[in-house]
């Protein structure tokens, strides 16, 4: 059994069996899952992404398709890249997008034992932390964070970039969720006399469904195999493009096969399609990725000629 | 009871990960997999030798253009089979170079983004040669290959009919046994350059009791026998590619079924994957995206930068994709749903190219010099462009075979 996979299914039995409905409400409430936090460092998981993990910040980042497939409502991705950066996994600490002063949208800042504030200008760790509580539209906690005090810190790495990517992964997961539950539910919802299911209509929304989340499973494969590689930046740039843009397309008819039912408050749907609909605008929507790759290989063109636009698209990886 | 789950923790697994790796493990995501295949280092090689020869044979390339359908050059045909680049994955007895599928997918792929003309030698290469080598017998391999492989011998496909498009199962042209010999009678529809080709293999009724899957043939015709009359029929672009084939008590000998009589159906699914995995199923537009970056220089538009980035995302997860099903034939798997699933998403992005580049064209660029030969590039494919939903299987009927893989059908 590879890293990956040992990886991958532990994380996946500790998030099935605790994020279920009642803690996913609890955690839009504002009430931080503790039990399942203490339980994810039992594991070692705040560790994965640290150098000295010994594990490949691929497969480190992995985790997080398995954390956005169960809409675990910890801020894994920031722990993670957190820890890495700091060398320590002491408590909970968070990242936000901000200068030495603050940050904006730190995720569950108000729980937060530090936060990192990252910026054009370079990196912060904040103290004497005050906090204004805010969420995102899908109601994960998105807090201002002011800091009285702060210590510049050097990443050797491209921090946003990093954090744009784990929103792909965590994307990835969403977007498998969706259609799992969507295939669950035209299954078991029955009109005119059968599953909605032998509706060809239905099968047909289905199958653009499936192949939307393929490619975007796919491409956040490669982003992810891609990040210690030459061609980061684009590969994150084609993840968060082509990911964002299933996004639209299996959150929409996702929402469209469980009808009214999906709707609901009560139904367990939005907690995933409104949080894809929330990490796509996060660390730069579809179109700020494509304009920056679009730039980077319209150069090329222009500099190399029309077969260096091809040459950029048949990578061997 | 957690960390019982991994134990020695996982600081100390410091052991690598192959490139095959799920992103998931397979009980959590019900859906179609495809894994991550990095292609073996020597055809980058290969990839330099195609260039080297597209940049050798550009006189034969005139006009640019990635759909497989245009540009059906005899001699360009023959030059390629010169280089050993035709049939590469069949047996050296035929004349096949035995090759892996991923230098096979080089080959194309380089064609195909460089616009060459490879319409001729197409169907024979991508589908008729591997049918004849899995069914065919010891005769019609040595009778086909080997001028299939040296880009002498050309093949169209017989399937469609008047009556019959998705509903293959329902073709009426029959083959009925005469002495030593069958003798055939129907029409075909849709036969991409039988205008031009040597050979088409025709799915035809050899048991005139038979209805649907049951009693059809495949079924090697020479084109030039007589009874077959092949008539192009004019594209709305004002192009001639596809055909109507009558034939007309034509009669050939009994050798000339592929495979088993009343084998035909199995025979024709079988070809799907190789008709509907590769690289021609998401690059037939891709000459305007070219086009349109060469037009938009060094510092396009905000507009045209994403409309070039967003269609660099499409292409190179298309190609992962693509090269995920070439990875399953490899393995000797028939990946039906996977290329179906490739294609219906290739298919769509291809009829989506022109229109996201048309967009982002600025004010004044249906007139200014700079974007005459993206004009050119965007007609000629927008005018394509219906088919590319159409042919090899409507984006339907692929949305029906990946509902079935889903298990909803």
């Amino acid at each position: 059994m590879s890293t990956r996979t040992l990886l991958l299914d532990t994380a996946d039995r500790i998030f099935a069996d605790h994020c279920d409905k009642s803690l996913l409400d609890a955690a839009e409430r504002g009430e931080f899952p503790e039990d399942l936090f203490s339980l994810v460092r039992e594991n070692g998981f705040q560790q994965l992404a640290m150098v000295s993990s010994g594990v490949d910040l691929a497969d480190a980042l992995a985790v997080l398709t398995t954390a956005g497939h169960h809409a675990a409502p910890l801020p894994l991705a920031e722990m993670l890249l957190a820890n890495r950066w700091l060398d320590d996994d002491a408590g909970l600490t968070s990242v936000g997008l901000g200068d030495a002063s603050g940050a904006r949208a730190v995720p569950w800042g108000r729980r937060a034992d530090r936060v990192i504030a990252i910026g054009a200008e370079g990196a912060w760790l904040l103290e004497d932390l005050a906090v204004e509580a805010a969420v995102n539209l899908a109601g994960e906690p998105r807090d201002k964070i002011q800091a009285a005090k702060s210590q510049p810190l050097e990443l050797k790495e491209d921090g946003y970039l990093l954090l744009a990517l784990s929103r792909v992964a965590l994307m990835a997961g969403g977007l498998s969720r969706a259609l799992e539950l969507s295939l669950a539910y035209v299954n078991e919802r029955e009109q005119f006399g059968r599953p909605i299911a032998k509706f060809q209509a239905v099968q047909h929304h289905l199958a653009v469904m499936a192949a939307e989340t393929a490619a975007a499973l796919r491409a956040a494969d490669a982003a992810l195999a891609g990040i210690d590689g030459e061609r980061a930046e684009e590969e994150v740039a084609v993840g968060k493009s082509r990911v964002g843009e299933a996004v639209r397309t299996v959150a929409e008819l996702a929402q469209q096969v469980h009808g009214a039912m999906g709707y609901t408050h009560e139904h367990r749907l939005h907690h995933t399609t409104r949080r894809l609909w929330a990490w796509r605008d996060e660390f730069g929507t579809e179109p700020v990725w494509e304009r920056r790759l679009g730039e980077t290989l319209a150069a090329l063109v222009a500099a190399e000629g029309g077969t260096s636009l091809w040459s950029f698209i048949a990578t061997r990886a | 009871m957690w960390s019982n789950l991994i134990a020695p923790r996982l600081v100390f697994l410091s052991f690598s990960v192959t490139l095959a790796d799920p992103i998931f493990q397979e009980s959590q995501a019900p859906v179609l997999q495809f894994d991550a295949i990095e292609l073996p280092e020597d055809t980058e090689a290969l990839r330099e030798e195609v260039r080297k020869f597209i940049a050798a044979n550009e006189d034969l390339i005139g006009t640019p253009n990635s759909d497989f359908t245009t540009g059906h050059d005899s001699e360009f045909s023959a030059r390629l089979g010169e280089q050993g680049w035709i049939g590469m994955t069949w047996p050296k007895a035929y004349g096949g170079g035995e090759r892996s599928f991923f230098e096979r997918y080089v080959v194309t792929e380089e064609l195909l983004a460089a616009g060459a003309p490879v319409s001729a030698h197409w169907i024979a290469d991508r589908q008729s040669g591997p049918l004849l080598l899995r069914f065919g017998t010891e005769e019609q391999k040595n009778r086909y290959l080997p001028a299939i492989v040296r880009g002498r011998s050309f093949f169209s496909i017989g399937m469609s009919e008047p009556n019959s498009g998705s509903d293959l199962a329902s073709v009426r042209t029959t083959a009925v046994r005469d002495g030593d010999g069958w003798r055939i009678n129907g029409t075909k529809l849709w036969s991409t350059d039988a205008h031009r080709n040597h050979y088409i293999i025709a799915l035809v009724r050899t048991d005139p009791a038979s209805e649907r899957h049951a009693g059809l043939s495949q079924i090697i015709v020479d084109l030039k026998e007589d009874g077959a009359q092949v008539r192009p029929i004019r594209n709305m672009g004002g192009g001639e590619d596809f055909n109507e084939i009558l034939f007309d008590d034509v009669y050939v000998p009994l050798d000339r079924v592929v495979g088993e009589p009343g084998n035909g159906w199995q025979q024709v699914t079988s070809e799907l994957a190789y008709e509907r995995s590769g690289p021609e199923r998401f690059l037939s537009a891709f000459r305007v995206l070219v086009a349109f970056a060469q037009a938009a220089g060094a510092k396009p538009s905000p507009e045209a930068a994403a409309v070039i980035g967003r269609a660099a995302a499409h292409l190179t997860t298309l190609r992962r994709m693509s090269i995920s099903v070439a990875g399953m034939l490899e393995d000797g798997k028939s990946p039906e749903v996977e290329a179906a699933l490739v294609k219906a998403l290739g298919n769509d992005f291809e009829k989506l190219l022109p229109e996201m580049v048309r967009l982002a064209v600025p004010e004044g660029g249906d007139l200014d010099e700079g974007w005459a030969e993206f004009r050119a590039r965007y007609a000629d494919t927008l005018l394509l462009s219906p088919s590319f939903t159409l042919r090899g299987g409507t984006r339907e009927i692929l949305r029906g075979v990946i509902a079935r893989g889903l298990g909803l059908r």
